[in-house]
């Protein structure tokens, strides 16, 4: 029989503000233990909550770039359990009025993964197993989360892949949020289960909880699916259970079994009054929202002419695009900037982070004085590359580089003299072309080129050339 | 009607511990309340939504940060802790 995968993802997001959701302690990573505490975020009693409006508006943000509908009324319930990452035995999250619900996320093969809801929560604090004992550290307890809940509308682990990435890039791109898994600030649960191809119910699932690193997920998700197929083939049957995922050998196994299904009692807090959000305040904040990766991608390519590959590159993060949107503002070709960038700048980037956080030692308005000075005829590309290089070791404009003499191009006269002093000195290139290898002129080109400083317009010297030796 | 299964499964959840011969007294105990609290559903209201008490809503702070308390009198109450942290031994 063949067999579908069926998957859906709960991923909590961290917000990055600068204070916890109920309390004015501060967010910030690491820290020594304990730090970052107060009555409130312990959980005291007669402590009284007060809702950051910050985490609102960055939900709120959230939920609109994933085409959620935002709730006018929402509220806060208390999420019992027990467990030591939880001073008060409960977690203040959202049950049945979350803020933003029935969004959705496009995948490139066209499929639709639809987001059920989105709300709001309090992280929990850090536990340390050490030697039988665990050690406590609250400093991230309370730390403003969205939980994004999609359907169970997986179907492979490659859309699974696509669905976070592009989750994680948009979040970044709205700045609510760093998503960085390997620091936990973002970080998936998913569900997993299988059915026969063409059926439509749903098989009993299995859960893996906590994944932080996208690799890992999709080879855990490509184990389970492998797995409950082989339970089903042998006549077996699926238990519900949550599962931990062994880094070490790709397997999963069992954390505890979900016959005892948990009760978390859940009930509105008391202490936290109702979200009242009106569809004026929705639409400033959508106004307000930049314009995301997905659309300027588009842009890019149906506006600026780039290629599809330029245009994803450019858009990895918003500090990317401005800089490139404000460099290719009243340009001939963007795709010149485009080139400047991914060619020069990215090369100069150690590695992912910096491309992303893309600090440049130029403005943007320095990058476009230059490639103007091509778009005006004055200058050449490769006199572009080098200056670019120079203005890049340097920090400083194009015109500390370019002399009078660079910015008036090359006379017609000296270009021609230029040509047949190359000509003159490399009568085997000549010969070559003559009997007809074609790559023998771009030695004579070459030469050319360097006669000029770069500043001759090789299809013009190619030009004259070929008059003078043909 | 509350059952002995109800009463289990609550202490369970409490982490209580209930003796077989405690199950019938306090089957009947939590009966009682719950019969208690549901005359409030008696109460003739106009509107089934369960508002805030006060009717208050959006009260927020501003995202502004302000100094936490010294991880000393964080931990004052601690039963035990260990490098700052919180520490829960191992039990047994």
């Amino acid at each position: 029989m063949k067999y579908e995968l069926v998957s859906g993802l709960e991923t909590h997001v961290e917000l990055s503000t600068k204070t916890k959701i109920f309390c004015s302690c501060s967010t910030k990573f690491g820290g020594e233990p304990n730090t970052h505490c107060c009555p409130v975020c312990l959980g005291f009693p007669g402590t009284l909550p007060k809702l950051n409006k910050k985490v609102v508006e960055y939900a709120i943000m959230a939920g609109l770039a994933t085409n959620c509908e935002i709730s006018n009324i929402s509220k806060m319930d208390r999420k019992n359990y027990c467990y030591p990452d939880l001073p008060k035995a409960y977690q203040i999250s959202q049950f049945d009025m979350p803020l933003c619900k029935n969004g959705y996320i496009d995948l490139s093969n066209g499929r639709r993964i639809r987001i059920n809801r989105i709300h709001i929560e309090e992280d929990a604090g850090k536990l340390v197993h050490q030697g039988g004992n665990t050690y406590v550290d609250y400093n991230r307890g309370g730390v403003p989360l969205i939980e994004i809940v999609t359907e169970p509308d997986f179907r492979s682990s490659d859309e699974v892949r696509e669905y976070v990435e592009k989750l994680q890039l948009t979040m970044k791109f709205i700045g609510v949020s760093d998503c960085k898994m390997q620091e936990g600030s973002m970080r998936c649960d998913v569900n997993i289960s299988v059915r026969p191809v063409g059926s439509e119910e749903y098989g009993t699932r299995t859960e893996i909880k906590n994944m932080n690193s996208i690799t890992f997920m999709t080879k855990a998700i490509d184990y389970e699916y492998t797995r409950q197929i082989d339970v089903l083939e042998n006549g077996g049957k699926i238990t519900q259970e949550t599962l931990r995922y062994n880094e070490s050998d790709g397997t999963t196994s069992s954390m505890r079994n979900k016959e005892d299904a948990d009760d978390y009692r859940y009930f509105r807090d008391p202490d936290l009054v109702n979200i009242h959000v009106t569809d004026e305040e929705v639409e400033a904040i959508r106004r307000a929202l930049p314009e995301l990766p997905e659309v300027k991608r588009v842009r890019y390519i149906s506006q600026f002419g780039l290629p599809e590959a330029d245009a994803l590159q450019l858009t990895k993060s918003r500090a990317i695009a401005e800089f490139f949107e404000a460099a290719s503002d009243g340009v001939k070709n963007p795709k010149t900037v485009a080139n400047c960038i991914i060619g020069q700048i990215f090369r100069r980037m150690e590695n992912d982070d910096a491309k992303e956080k893309f600090e440049v030692s130029i403005p943007a308005s320095y990058l476009k004085d230059l490639v103007l000075l091509l778009d005006s005829g004055k200058i050449r590309m490769n006199l572009l590359k080098s200056t670019l290089d120079q203005m890049l070791d340097s920090g400083k404009p194009a015109t500390e580089f370019l002399s009078e003499s660079d910015l008036s191009g090359v006379d017609t006269g000296d270009l021609k003299k230029f040509c047949e002093d190359a000509v003159a000195a490399n009568p085997n290139a000549v010969a070559d072309y003559r009997a007809g290898k074609e790559k023998a002129l771009k030695a004579l080109l070459g030469s050319v080129m360097k006669a000029s400083r770069g500043r001759a317009d090789a299809l013009e010297v190619e030009r004259i050339l070929i008059e003078l030796i043909s | 009607m509350v059952t002995h299964e109800d009463v289990l499964k609550i202490a369970r959840l409490s982490k209580l511990q209930i003796r077989e011969d405690e199950l019938e007294a306090f089957t009947k105990d939590m009966d009682e309340i719950i019969n208690f609290a549901n005359t409030i559903n008696q109460a003739a209201v106009e509107s089934s939504d369960f508002d805030h008490i006060n009717r208050l809503e959006n009260v927020f702070r501003e995202d502004v940060v302000e100094p936490s308390l010294p991880s000393e009198e964080i931990l004052r109450n601690a039963e035990s802790q260990e490098d700052g942290y919180f520490l829960v031994k191992k039990r047994g």
